[in-house]
């Protein structure tokens, strides 16, 4: 079952078209992963399924209607979308930051409910910035900052989550920290996550759903598992590798191949004198 | 804990208040207060304003005056000072008002209607009137206005390119604000000696010999925008985020936008109409504004107080300050405001963003 879906789904920048009649059927209740090298189209992708940016050719489709028909805040409503880099307003705290995911719940003269106290305590609960509520965000982590921004998303309570590239500017513990709560939201509340990932191996980790994508087209989907291999790897990003067990999950673990080693020479002969 | 427990008093900072079933406000808790505070300033000022003068009236004749009771200062308080301050005082607000708007769609502190050219395009119009034989005080707030979307509407057309960016849309809009300004200048050269010297006071943003014809249609107009002001409060809170952000959070982004722009360019223009462009008056309150009160987003309220308060005080200092010479309004707000923008310019550069 795809509450979301693309057909035929064409997508452009001016008159550079980047993704080409894609066709794509979000899995509810997964985790889905779009992974690609640079420039491939992922971003776009996701930016499109989220409303961000007009087809030029087909269509998005939620519950079946097509995106661009429906009221944006109903849209709202149902999908929420976390940015690449999202900026927040200058000296805005936590608390208000994370209340504002609440926007498409409410109107001019209901600012706020006992519904909109309950999603943004659970929302900053889930990601463990409650202690932080007070502070202004930009003096905060990139990682704790990236924590609010997702907060602010899952306040928004909605069945679909897009995330964009949600681990870039993170090292690696919170990398897994973000990716660990997204998986963990998908499983106890349901929700269906879209995220695009630049780490293949994170993607492969963390994904029931993988899409690969080369220049605007998807190469494969399906489960990690059925679908990541060497060749495929070769494929995607024109890179040699070897694909291994991750020894902790057992998905597939993509390892590169031998990096570069100077190629044993033969001594040259140091000049006595010139 | 169950939805049932729960008392509704977040987001930290925010007071709430409930009206009737269903409604509920969110109030930014220091804001109030600094707007509590700007208020009694105000007032404050107000009854030095209506004191000070050429003769000195004690505040309990003046309120009798404000209060309409008898007094013997009734000439100097009721008729030559009060309209005069009532209309600093909505001059002020607008100009706060406007500048919060503009600078917060620009998300930029130098986008505000005095920089960016719409109080250029309320003047060249209204002067370029004023010197062809129109002195009609009905007619030229609407010309004013008239002038200042104009202006606004050329620097939105030629800052557009695909999408709206902050930076090229101040460069424009100062490039127009020049040019604007030497087109009034031409008009002032061409036309009579005697509307020439007038047109130049007003230019400068003058409240002298202003009065209730001026102070009432003002009122009344912007009493009539109190509502779309209420509503660009609230439209605020998510225009202050990034595109896409708000975009995912259910705004149309591009209408907002223009309500909201469409509004302050408004309010500049009939302000700039009543009392000419008193200069930075919409770049300082907006700022002061959110600085003192640590909000997100400009706030609304606030500036506009602040507004009135800098115009009121500064057209108080004009009239004494080299009496009996009376100084346009305009010289002294300038005098405050241009170190203010110097300032912000230096601030900006150093911290690397234009906010």
């Amino acid at each position: 079952m795809s509450r979301l879906t693309a057909r035929e789904l064409t997508l452009a920048y001016d008159d550079r078209t980047v993704v080409h009649e894609l066709d794509l059927a979000v899995p509810d209740g997964r985790v889905t992963v779009i992974v690609g090298p640079n420039a491939c189209g992922k971003s776009t992708t996701l930016r499109a399924l989220g409303r961000l940016l007009k087809p030029k050719g087909g269509a998005v489709l939620l519950d079946g209607a097509e995106l661009a028909k429906i009221p944006t805040k109903k849209i709202a409503r149902s999908i929420g979308l976390l940015p690449q880099s999202p900026v927040a307003p200058e000296a805005i705290t936590v608390a208000d930051l994370v209340a504002r995911g609440r926007q498409p719940h409410q109107h001019w003269w209901q600012q706020w409910s006992q519904e909109d106290e309950r999603a943004v305590t659970d929302a900053m609960e889930r990601t463990d910035v409650t202690a932080l509520a007070g502070r202004p965000v930009d003096e905060l982590s990139g990682g704790q900052r990236q924590r609010v921004w997702i907060a602010m998303a899952l306040a928004q309570e909605t069945d679909l989550l897009l995330l964009d590239e949600p681990t870039t500017f993170l090292d690696i513990a919170h990398q897994v920290e973000v990716l660990d709560l997204v998986r963990q939201l998908n499983h106890e509340r349901g929700r269906t996550v879209v995220a695009v990932l630049h780490d293949l191996n994170q993607a492969a980790r963390y994904a029931d759903h993988l899409v690969a994508m080369k220049a605007g087209r998807i190469v494969a989907e399906g489960h990690p598992d059925d679908i990541v291999n060497a060749e495929l790897v070769r494929e995607v990003f024109g890179m040699e590798s070897v694909v291994v067990p991750d020894p902790v999950t057992g998905s597939p673990l993509v390892v590169p191949g031998a990096p570069y080693s100077p190629a044993p020479q033969a001594p040259t002969p140091t000049p006595q004198s010139a | 804990m169950s939805a049932d427990t729960v008392t509704t008093v977040r987001p930290a900072g925010y007071g709430l208040v409930r009206t009737g079933r269903r409604g509920s406000f969110l109030l930014h808790r220091r804001a109030a207060g600094v707007a509590l505070g700007l208020a009694a300033t105000l007032a404050a000022a107000c009854v030095a304003y209506l004191c000070v003068g050429e003769s000195f009236v004690a505040p309990g004749e003046v309120l009798k005056v404000v209060l309409g009771q008898p007094s013997p200062d009734e000439l100097v308080v009721g008729t030559l000072r009060l309209p005069r301050m009532v209309l600093g005082l909505l001059v002020g607000a607008a100009f706060g008002v406007a500048g919060a708007l503009i600078q917060t769609v620009a998300r930029n502190p130098l986008a505000s209607p005095d920089i960016i050219g719409i109080s250029q395009g309320a003047s060249a119009v209204t002067v370029g009137v004023l010197t062809f034989g129109v002195t009609s005080y009905t007619v030229l707030p609407y010309l004013s206005v008239t002038g200042g979307i104009l202006a606004a509407a050329l620097v939105y057309v030629f800052a557009w390119r695909g999408g709206l960016h902050a930076t090229r849309f101040v460069l424009i809009g100062i490039g127009f604000a020049i040019a604007l300004r030497s087109i009034t200048t031409l008009f002032m050269t061409k036309g009579d000696y005697l509307v020439a010297q007038q047109a130049q006071i007003w230019m400068t943003g003058s409240l002298n010999g202003r009065g209730w014809e001026e102070a009432a249609p003002l009122g009344w107009t912007l009493l009539a925008l109190v509502p779309a002001v209420l509503w660009a409060a609230r439209a605020q809170r998510t225009v202050s985020m990034d595109d896409d952000t708000a975009t995912a959070l259910g705004v149309r982004l591009g209408r907002v936008r223009l309500g909201l722009v469409l509004l302050g360019v408004v309010l500049a223009s009939i302000a700039t109409g009543a009392a000419g462009p008193v200069d930075f008056v919409a770049l300082l309150a907006p700022q002061i504004a959110r600085r003192t009160t640590r909000t997100a987003q400009i706030p609304l309220l606030c500036s506009a107080l602040l507004g009135a308060v800098i115009v009121v005080l500064a057209d108080l200092a004009a009239r004494r300050m080299f009496s009996p010479t009376e100084l346009p309004v305009g010289v002294l707000t300038a005098a405050i405001g241009a170190p203010y923008l110097i300032w912000l310019i230096i601030r900006s550069r150093t911290a690397g963003g234009t906010s």
